[in-house]
């Protein structure tokens, strides 16, 4: 890229992101406070619940919710998915059902988990646990299905234990998909996150964003909206990043 | 059905000299036997106002040409068709032109991207706030939802047009309409799809959500009513009915895939 065109880039990257400020901030000049609150006013909100401990006490029980589910999601999702790539029979028994699950909108479970397990902390952990989980079973098996039989045969003619397959042929195959499974589960578990915490007992982030909204504190939704926007994109590019760093050859492909 | 599995499957059974032969079988005991457990599980441990395949069995009939029912599913349903219809008009319009023209990528980048990594349920209050608590709501959940993930791939479709396309189609004088619709439409097809796909999910999950929170007749507000009020069996039989327009929607983009791009083989 020539450098001229590099600094065009540049500025206009900038004096996009600045009308964006400025936007923001004159539509909330303008429009009735229940609608839009200013730029200024939603950044002395977040000074506020930031400076009063709020903040920091809602984002951890949001971060809690989140890496429990999270964590539960990936290690089940990852060690069924390798059950399943080596038991072949089990997996074509078990995988349609599998993608049907993947394709079911999770949110549509969430009145059934409030209904059976109430409030509480496991039943927003499940939420997040089957937001995420689905992606990463079916992204496992996917990779386990691109194993060609070929490869696995030709270890086992050369006297390979079930050892050996794996690391050398079952691992390398299979971790890509993982990795894409692990980034949409990051992505989705977010979404449940959110979901649990709006319409099971209100708790965290998302108990930021209600009470912001019930209250007409607009400026305090939009904070809590923005902090919620900045984790979404740091999330993404952490599974951007996972993705790239174990599987290079299949970078971010929707 | 991948040649892995039935490799796998013929290996196995004559191991263990069963006379599962049949894929097809297999997945149908596999279906019963999840079914039984599902039954067999809530039987013996859950209240009995739970969900269990009989339960949904006996209602499903009465539920599905329940005129209520009926008229929520078209809501629903209805909402998600127009919402994407929107996106995918809008959605790709945007997104050519973020891929095509620098300027207008690089000033949109940042908000699609960012917008795009939202979850959509944390935009639900402001938009119920613009929008009401009406259909209007769920109309813009559905879109809002569906509209980046279109956007992106569009713009990731129009940037990966061969570069020699586009001379070839410069050097016999295409018109810049022409352009688009004979070169860059169809190049970016797969990508396009893929977009469609992705947003046909989120708009799914956008509209039961809305109607969660804005309490408007539609699926999900039958869902979260039934479960209020304990008809867990009434109440599932939405959730069915999500299931199967989910499953249709994967169903149809990889049909269309393999129809018509058939040299595109995974997106």
């Amino acid at each position: 890229m020539r450098p001229q065109r590099t600094w065009l880039r540049r500025i206009t990257i900038a004096s996009s992101l600045v009308l964006g400020a400025v936007v923001w901030q004159v539509a909330g000049q303008f429009a009735s406070d229940a609608f839009w609150a200013p730029l200024s006013a939603t950044l002395a909100s977040l000074v506020g619940v930031a400076k009063s401990g709020v903040l920091l006490r809602q984002a951890l029980s949001s971060f809690e919710l989140y890496l429990a589910g999270l964590a539960v999601a990936v290690a089940v999702g990852a060690l069924l998915g390798m059950l399943l790539a080596r038991v072949g029979w089990l997996r074509v028994a078990l995988e349609d059902y599998i993608m049907m699950l993947y394709a079911t909108p999770m949110v549509a479970l969430i009145p059934f988990i409030l209904s059976i397990m109430g409030f509480g902390f496991a039943p927003k952990v499940l939420v997040v646990f089957l937001f995420a989980v689905f992606p990463m079973l079916y992204n496992t098996i996917e990779g386990a299905r691109s194993v060609r039989p070929e490869l696995v045969e030709v270890a086992r003619s050369f006297h390979s234990g079930e050892w050996r397959l794996w690391c050398d042929v079952m691992i390398p195959h299979t971790l890509p998909f993982m990795m894409t499974g692990l980034r949409q589960a990051i992505a989705r578990g977010l979404v449940g996150m959110v979901a649990a915490e709006f319409f099971l007992s209100p708790s965290g982030l998302g108990q930021m964003i209600m009470m912001g909204s019930q209250n007409f504190d607009t400026a305090g939704m939009l904070a809590a909206i923005l902090l919620i926007v900045l984790l979404g994109v740091g999330l993404m590019d952490l599974g951007r990043w996972l993705e790239r760093r174990f599987a290079p050859w299949r970078a971010y492909q929707p | 059905m991948s040649e892995a599995g039935a490799g796998a499957l013929q290996a196995t059974s004559r191991r263990r000299r069963l006379a599962i032969d049949s894929p097809v079988v297999l997945k149908a005991i596999a279906g019963v036997l999840l079914l039984a457990l599902w039954e067999g599980v809530v039987r013996a441990w859950a209240p009995a106002y739970v969900a269990r395949p009989t339960g949904i069995a006996r209602v499903f009939a009465a539920v599905i040409t329940d005129p209520q029912f009926v008229a929520a599913a078209g809501a629903t349903l209805g909402a998600v068709a127009l919402g994407l219809t929107i996106s995918l008009v809008a959605g790709t319009a945007v997104g050519f032109a973020m891929g095509r023209i620098a300027p207008v990528e690089w000033s949109l980048r940042y908000y699609v991207n960012s917008l795009f990594a939202t979850p959509m349920v944390a935009i639900l209050p402001l938009l119920a706030l613009w929008f009401g608590y009406n259909g209007d709501t769920r109309l813009a959940v559905v879109v809002f939802a569906s509209f980046f993930s279109i956007a992106i791939n569009a713009a990731d479709g129009a940037r990966s047009v061969p570069a020699e396309f586009l001379e070839v189609a410069r050097a016999f004088r295409a018109r810049p309409l022409g352009m688009l619709f004979e070169v860059i439409v169809p190049a970016s097809l797969p990508y396009l799809i893929a977009g469609l796909r992705l947003g046909a999910g989120r708009a799914l999950v956008g509209a039961v959500v809305a109607e969660y929170f804005v309490s408007i007749p539609g699926l999900g507000y039958y869902i979260l009513y039934n479960s209020r009020t304990f008809r867990h069996d009434e109440a599932f039989v939405g959730v069915l009915v999500l299931v199967t327009t989910g499953v249709g929607f994967e169903a149809i983009t990889r049909w269309l895939t393999r129809r018509f791009l058939p040299w595109h083989r995974r997106t």
